[in-house]
């Protein structure tokens, strides 16, 4: 076994690990913002954007929406659940509950993984655009609407860049932590970095299993790089 | 026939009673300041003007044409709301400009949504775009600015900002334009060229609001002073029968607080 055979393998794990960590981005981005905005029902300028005052039947939805609390306390505790709870726990209920509880068959380990990654993340993503909106002062959208604004161009042109300015630097530390929970998925036995790295000690070797820390460095690092960049790209304004 | 046509406005948040009727009219190319102590209902009153807030009692006329009914307002679209919202300009207290935006982009950027509603736009886009950079360079240069065309809010000091505002609000040829307490956010060293950049605006003529704590502002600017207190108006006049000879007993103590203070 040479380090070049090593290399491999880990890479073989890498490679997985690096999937979950984009899908898991791909999908928990815009559930976010779902949940977000059920988390959110009823604040006062949300209110101004999903437009009270549309004619007809959007109105009366908005409206349903907007006096329907229940939006709110379920998306809540779904929040209070995903966040309270060890997301290792999650993967194995997620894993082996249905099979359990229905006598469902199992997933394949690698969407339970993954359906586990997307909900514990866009719990902890809508709680970052919730700040990221709420940081955004009302006269910002009251600007936008006694300059004859409508509320998308509003939200578009306005708000949005302004949010993401907001919510890249709490965005940055979950994306870090994402790439090292990746390693939780393990228990589940889905082959990735560390699996990888561990299945050298049946041949009587522990150290690949430690060098795997230095994929996970490495994968980090470029990310803290491509942060940095990014967060650089928005410092020409405060908002 | 005057311009604005303010009928018995009534606001209330929750239990609180703000606006408790409010009537007042204003003639095309006047000033109106509106004094009184925090909590007066001014700002309210302002807001309700220019719908940022929805008055539950009253009607606001514009040149004859009905603005705003507290009792049609649920039934109006979005899409009328709109228009009717563009009657007015609006000013605040802490200019809201749009930080991602430069001094020249900040003026231009609702006229140019605008300028895409027209139904020529696309054949003339050009021409249309470059007519608004042309305004809207001019309006900065009559506030003072052209050498700040490229620079952001953040790097512009508050009175600069509150300048911008201003040119902002007016890209958008409002026929009245309303100041919520516009010098109140800033450096005391500040408000002067603020205050010259109104009063430049009522020299040309362009009918204003301005809710202000800036009395002897008021008195030079204005053609009209209202007095507000408890959600009422309790006096209004001219500059000189509200400064000088102030008969209601509330406004000679809200303007002995200003004089103990040497203002």
């Amino acid at each position: 076994m040479s380090f070049w055979d090593v290399n491999v393998t880990l890479m073989k794990g890498l490679v997985v690990s690096v999937e979950l960590f984009f899908l898991t981005l791909l999908f928990a981005i815009p559930l976010g913002l779902v949940i977000c905005l059920g988390s959110m029902n009823g604040w006062r300028p949300l209110r101004f954007l999903a437009g009270r005052g549309r004619s007809g039947g959007a109105r009366a939805v908005c409206g349903a929406l907007g006096s329907f609390m229940p939006v709110r306390a379920v998306c809540r505790l779904v929040v209070w659940i995903i966040r309270g709870t060890p997301l290792m726990l999650q993967i194995l209920v997620v894993y082996f509950g249905p099979g359990l509880m229905f006598h469902w068959p199992l997933l394949p380990r690698f969407t339970a993984a993954l359906l586990t990654f997307v909900i514990n993340y866009a719990c902890y993503f809508s709680e970052i655009y919730r700040g990221g909106i709420q940081a955004i002062p009302r006269g910002q959208y009251e600007a936008g609407q006694v300059l004859g604004m409508t509320r998308a161009q509003t939200f578009f042109h306005v708000i949005l860049l302004q949010l993401i300015k907001n919510v890249v630097p709490p965005m940055g530390n979950e994306l870090i932590t994402l790439v090292k929970d990746t390693a939780l998925v393990r228990v589940i036995s889905v082959y990735e970095l560390i699996w990888m790295g561990e299945s050298f000690i049946r041949k009587g070797f522990i150290w690949p299993l430690f060098y795997t820390g230095v994929f996970y460095l490495a994968f980090s690092g470029l990310l803290t790089l491509l942060l940095g960049w990014f967060e650089k790209k928005l410092s020409y304004f405060r908002a | 026939m005057p311009i604005l046509e303010v009928q018995n406005i009534h606001k209330r948040f929750g239990r609180t009673e703000v606006l408790k009727g409010i009537d007042f009219s204003l003639e095309q190319g006047q000033v109106l300041s509106i004094i009184g102590s925090s909590g007066s209902g001014k700002t309210t009153l302002l807001r309700c003007i220019t719908q940022l807030e929805q008055a539950d009692r009253g009607r606001i006329i514009v040149s004859g044409r009905t603005v705003f009914d507290a009792g049609e307002a649920l039934t109006l679209t979005k899409e009328e709301k709109r228009q009717r919202q563009l009657t007015f300009g609006m000013v605040f207290q802490s200019f809201h400009l749009f930080p991602q935006y430069n001094v020249l982009e900040n003026v231009t950027l609702a006229t140019r949504l605008h300028a895409r509603e027209l139904p020529d736009f696309s054949a003339r886009k050009a021409e249309i775009l470059s007519e608004i950079d042309r305004e809207a360079r001019e309006l900065i240069a009559s506030v003072g600015l052209s050498e700040k065309l490229k620079n952001y809010p953040c790097e512009l000091s508050g009175g600069q900002q509150q300048r911008v505002a201003i040119a902002r609000a007016l890209a958008m040829k409002p026929q009245i334009l309303c100041f919520d307490e516009p010098t109140s956010a800033l450096d005391p060293e500040l408000t002067g060229e603020v205050l010259s950049v109104i009063k430049s605006l009522a020299n040309r003529h362009m009918t204003m609001i301005i809710v202000t704590h800036e009395m002897r502002f008021a008195r030079e600017v204005s053609d009209q002073v209202l007095f507000m207190d408890g959600g009422h108006i309790r006096a209004r006049g001219t500059p000189e029968e509200i400064f000088l000879h102030p008969e209601d007993p509330r406004l000679r103590d809200f303007l002995g607080s200003f004089q103990d203070r040497g203002l």
